[in-house]
Parts: structure tokens; sequence; C-alpha cells
């Protein structure tokens, strides 16, 4: 039997096949069109009057060009901080350079995840939980320092050495240290684009009337009000490596993980009300990263002026930021606090590494940090409590009960296997 | 046969994968930078400053000092305040049936008076005092923030108390400022820059709580009172003054129909002041449509 369907198909595919999609463009950065049509750092008092024209979105497509380049040339000012031979190394399409060496290392290895403009807006990147990192904003969560600070170069190159346990951030401890080193020096060069377009776009509002909606196109503007300041936070971030005192070494173990345990479980240190008593992550579990507060944020907003009584104008900007948050924005998560029954910790399982997640808390996240109001050896009890927990279990989650001293062994088991 | 229809299956999805996939991305794309004017720009950014020494700043052209003063009353009827939704900590936010409110729109019952406007100076060229060594209280209690609205000067000391018998944490937006704030005690925070428009700071740990700081660092800046009055004192005389007004419910700024103080679309009116002189804008009525009906 003929199917007559066959011989159509056969046709539409060569068809398509004949005319393709053309030649590929070059790879392009992609505007921040969220906050394009968005402009401000509150994302719930967001209007129409705010979003930037054509032209307003256009000049800092310019003004990104002329100071950062573009993804195969890119370029950095000398205030920037940053290895011109470094970025070529991470830049570029995938090839290899006269000595034989490998170029195009960020589009070869991260590019699917963190998008093209260190987005967290690669392809893959909607299947991924967590979601990957958007450079953007300039947060960045595990790393050495104070958490209004940027992390150190040495922190960026232990997140692609060590991978983020937890997460899809895989190690890349099989490149050359020179390959890691100049995929972080990449990661800050997207960084700082992104922070200066964000700067860029939420100054239209703040000029004065008679600069009739333009940028000034200067250095004293460009360069020495906008991207200096930006800069200036990553090159200060090695001076900003948080001092650790010394864990108490004359400290019973069991005794400190007592102390631990009221502490977390106390209104102090108040550990309990988002990780739960039973630390499984368990407690305040409805709150959003500021990556997805701000799209909650605004979504929230859009259905308010769906419901209210909107003017054309409002109409038009809302429907346009349905469109823009589709293709911009991925779907709003939740996050949950850390399960610390695991043992699995993002940031590095190290006691240094959770001192240093409780002292400053986690940027971007809503944990908040602990510095000033607890005393570190209090910071360094709750790190060897938390260190207990995944050996706690015994069966009896969440029964409020001290957890380091043990009469013997496999009483736990024992105790479980009589129920 | 079945092997006919397995192959005109495969055939079928090969196209509908090719159609899917498409060719281009589909996503909302913005203008192209335009490159030719970015080579000129980068030539320009790159040369080496020749109008050194802050040209960008205003140059003071008066002397002496004056201020500034007027109230907010809310021109219409103040719906019902909404109910905050309370579910956490309950022995202490929710103690004896209290309740909590939504606290966007103070609006005093027998004056109209209308609280929590904010109004600042926008660039000034000169300021008369130091910045104030003696720390800013920024208090909570009963699961709320005691000052819903509140300006501090940059490098004032904000006193983050928490007169509360339960742990909060205050997290002020674009600062990277979260900090425990155990039951009753407290920290310091150090505006360290300037906010355009005001910030929100919340409590991660109970989410209802929100309130709204602004940091100047000429400290030209005042929050209306209950009864709607504010007052801005030792402004530079002399001189053209350009003032932000904001509200939390008209938060792209404060729009008011007063052409003779030029005030415009974004919440902005102009005004000079002449040295010793206490200027009273009077009575500035604001229409419930201007903030948000």
């Amino acid at each position: 039997m003929k199917t007559p369907l066959r011989p159509l198909v056969l046709a539409a595919v060569a068809s398509l096949l004949a005319v393709g999609c053309g030649p590929t463009p070059p790879a392009a950065f992609r505007l921040n069109m969220v906050e394009a049509v968005a402009p401000s750092a509150e994302k719930d008092s967001v209007a129409a009057e705010l979003a930037l024209s054509i032209d307003q979105q256009r000049q800092v497509a310019t003004i990104l060009a002329a100071l950062f380049g573009s993804p195969d040339e890119p370029f950095c000012q000398p205030e920037m901080g940053l290895d011109p031979a470094k970025l070529r190394l991470a830049a570029g399409p995938v090839r290899s350079d006269i000595v034989g060496r490998k170029n195009g290392l960020y589009r070869e290895h991260c590019v699917h995840c963190h998008g093209i403009t260190g987005d967290g807006l690669g392809p893959t990147a909607a299947f991924l939980n967590p979601y990957p990192r958007d450079y953007r904003p300039g947060i960045f969560k595990f790393k050495s320092t104070e958490r209004s600070d940027k992390p150190t170069h040495a922190d960026l190159v232990k997140i692609l050495h060590n991978g983020v346990p937890g997460s899809s951030m895989p190690s890349f401890a099989l490149l050359s240290p020179a390959e890691v080193d100049a995929l972080a020096e990449y990661v800050k060069y997207l960084s700082i684009r992104g922070e200066t377009e964000l700067a860029l776009m939420r100054t239209f509002f703040e000029l004065d009337d008679d600069a009739q909606g333009k940028l000034a196109e200067t250095r004293e503007f460009l360069i020495d009000e906008i991207v200096a300041p930006i800069a200036e936070k990553w090159t200060a971030a090695s001076e900003a490596v948080i001092e650790v005192p010394e864990m108490p070494a004359d400290e019973d173990l069991a005794a400190s993980i007592e102390k631990g345990r009221a502490l977390f479980h106390g209104n102090k240190a108040n550990c309990v009300k988002c990780h739960g008593v039973t630390a499984l992550g368990d407690g305040q579990a409805n709150d959003y990263d500021d990556w997805n507060k701000d799209i909650v944020k605004i979504r929230d907003k859009l259905a308010k002026l769906a419901a209210g009584e909107a003017d054309a104008a409002e109409r038009r900007w809302a429907a346009g930021f349905q469109e823009v948050l589709v293709s911009e924005a991925l779907r709003p998560r939740t996050i949950p606090p850390r399960n610390l029954r695991h043992g699995i910790y993002r940031g590095g399982r190290r006691p240094l590494d959770l001192y240093y997640r409780i002292h400053a808390g986690i940027n971007g996240a809503p944990m908040p940090a602990a510095k000033g109001t607890v005393a570190s050896e209090d910071i360094w009890h709750i790190v060897n409590y938390i260190r207990s927990l995944p050996y706690d279990f015994d069966g009896e989650l969440g029964a409020d009960r001290a957890v380091a001293v043990r009469p013997g062994p496999a009483v736990g088991l024992a105790a479980t296997q009589e129920d | 046969m079945a092997d006919v229809c397995f192959r005109n299956g495969l055939w079928a999805v090969v196209v509908a994968m090719a159609t899917c996939v498409g060719c281009g991305s589909g996503r909302v794309i913005g203008p192209a930078p335009d490159l030719v004017a970015a080579a000129k720009l980068r030539e320009v950014v790159g040369a080496a400053s020749e109008a050194a020494g802050g040209a960008q700043e205003a140059a003071s052209t008066g002397s002496g000092w004056g201020s500034l003063k007027g109230r907010f009353v809310f021109g219409g009827t103040p719906g019902e305040r909404q109910v905050l939704v309370v579910d956490k900590d309950m022995e202490v936010c929710g103690k004896a049936g209290m309740k909590l409110f939504d606290q966007s729109l103070r609006v005093d019952a027998s004056s109209k008076g209308l609280a929590d406007v904010v109004v600042f100076v926008r660039k000034s060229t000169r300021v008369k005092n130091p910045v104030p060594a003696e720390p800013l209280r920024f208090d909570q209690k009963s699961c709320e923030f005691l000052s819903p609205v509140f300006a501090a000067r940059v490098g004032q000391p904000v006193d983050v108390r928490n007169s509360d018998p339960i742990g909060h944490n205050t997290n002020i937006s674009g600062s990277s400022f979260n900090q425990l704030i155990p039951a009753g005690e407290g920290t310091v925070y150090l505006p360290t820059g300037e906010t355009g428009m005001p910030i929100s700071v919340t409590c991660n740990i109970h989410p209802w709580m929100k309130a709204y700081a602004v940091f100047r660092k000429d400290g030209y800046a005042a929050v209306s009172a209950t009864d709607g009055s504010f007052e801005i004192a030792d402004l530079p005389a002399g001189e053209p003054l350009e003032f932000q007004v904001w509200h939390a419910r008209a938060a792209s700024g404060l729009k008011l129909d007063r052409p003779e103080l030029k005030w415009s679309a974004k919440g902005r009116f102009q005004t000079t002041i002449e040295a010793d002189e206490s200027k009273d804008l009077g009575t500035l009525e604001v229409p419930a449509s201007a903030l948000g009906g």
C-alpha cells in the first residue's frame, strides 16, 4: 500500500533544508529588557512612565558596545581592572589560536546555562533547579567576603574548580588553572557589564528635564560616575575577606555542639525560623531570592494593574511587559532554606565555608547575616552543631534533644527497631 | 506495511520538530547598538579627561540659609485599611487578637493629614550641618516597623533595634544589609550610598513587615508626620532648588497640580528660598487618584 502523504512530506523537508535558516549572525549581547521596561530598584513600584523609549534603549546598547565591545570582541576600560588577555581567551567562538591553545572557553563550557550575556538565560536554564546565576545584578552568593562585598577572584576560581554541590553547576577541575582563571575574569567582565547596564537604565529617571531624556556621553559621566564605582567594588574585594577567629580549640566538641543547638533553636540566632525545628529546611519556605522576587513583584504589579482601571498607555505597557516576561524571565520559584540533614552545602562544606555563610548571610537570598549580633565563638558553635546534623538521624526527627552525647554505638538504630 | 507506516511517522516527527525549533529564538530583543556611534564614543571615553574637577557639580550662587515647610492632606476618603495576613509567631504578632494593618496609606482621621510623604532635594550646592553622629533609631515592635518611612543622612548611624521578644531580620534592599536582630537587641547600619527614590526595608521571617528608607548625602530630606506636616531646615538660600516628592503609593513620583511650583510629571517641584526665609507651601492637597485611587 502506498501512502500519498510521503512525497509531500519529503518535499517539505527538502524545501526546509534548501531554504535553511540563513547565515548565523555574529553573537550579540542582549539588552536587559525586563529592566528596560521597568527600570527601578524597587520592582513593586514600576510604572508605565518609567519605561525606556526605543531611543533610550538604543543609547544604552550603544554605550555598552562602546565600553564593553561584543561577545566576539570584548573590550575593557583600564578603570575596570580586567585583564584583556584573559578575556580574549574566554570570549569568542570556540577555536584554537596560533599556538594551539583553546579559545572561546565561555562558549564551550558556560553559555548553554548562563547565556551569552551572563543573564542566566541560556537554552538549558529553564530545565535546571536552581536556575543558573544571572551575573548582571552583580550579586554572588558563595564568597569569603562580607555580604555587601563582591567575591574575590579566588572565590570565583573556587566555585569553578569545585562546582556548586546540590546544583547543576559542575566542577571544572579538569581545565587548566589558566583556563579557570580566564573564565573567572570573564564572569567579572559580564557582571560589571550587567551592573553598568542596570545603572544606566535606572539613571534615565534621575535626569534633569533639560537633558531631554538622553544620558551624557562623556567620560566624566560614563566612567567616573557609572563604571568606576562598580569596578572599584571588585578590586576592593580582596581587601574585604572576613577575618575568622580560630575555632575555640579548648572547647569540648560535644559541649560546643550543644551550645550550637541552643543557639540554632533560640531567639538569638533564630536559625529554626527558616531551617525548621528538624533542620530539614521546612521552616519559612515561601520566600524568594532577589532574582526571582523581582519577577514576582512585577507579576503582582501587572495583575493589580489588570484588575484596576488602567489607562490606555498603562495597558499597552502591561501588554508589552507580559511579552517580555514570557521570553526574558524564568518562571519564579521559591527558595527553600537548606536542608541541613543532607550534609550538602552549595558554597562548600569546610567549617570555614559554613562560618562565612552564617557570619555574612547569603547575599541575594533571604539568609541574614549573624555578624554583629552573634559573637564569633557562637558562630563556631552553630557551625559545629550544623556539622553534626547529617549524622544525627535516628528515626526521631524533631525530637528536641541533645545530639552529641550518645551512650554507645547503634543506640539510635536499636531504638527504632524496638519501636 | 508496518515499516512504511513507521517511516511515515518518523518523517512527520522530523518535520514537526523542524517546525517547532524554527530558525529564531522568538525572544524579545531590544534595539541593536549603533556601532559607528559606539566606535566614536569609545574614543571619547578613552581620551584623558580635560575638564577635571567636577564640572558636573552645580555651582553655588547664593548665600545664607532658609527652610521649607508644608502640609500634605489627603483629598479623599481613605478606604478601610487592609488587614495583613499574619501567620507566624502568633504569641507576639497576633497577641490577644491583635490585628496588623497595611501601612502604605496613613491618613489622620481628624486633620486629613497624609503621613509618610518623602520630600528631598535632588541636588544641593552647600550643606550647613555636619553629619549627625547621633544614631537614628529604627525599631520594630509587635511585628511592625515603628517608622514605616524614614530618612537618614549618608554616614549617619542607624540603630536598628528589635523591641520584640522574638527574633527578626532587617533586610534593606539594594544595600546588601540583611542582618539578624535578636530579641531585645540591635545593631548599627551605616548608610554608605545615596538612594534615589526610597528603598524598601523588609523582614524575611515575617514577610508582611515593610518599611521604606531614604538616605541622602546632604540630609535635605523630610518625611511628613502624622498630621501631614514636613519641614526641611538649613537649606541653601538664594538659588533654585529642585525637590523630589514620593509616597509609597506614588513610587515613581507624587504628582500634584501646582503649576506655580513647576510641579512635574516626575513628582518634582522647584522653588528658591531667600536667606533666613521660612517658606511655607501651605496645604498641599493630594487627590486620591494620585495615590492609585
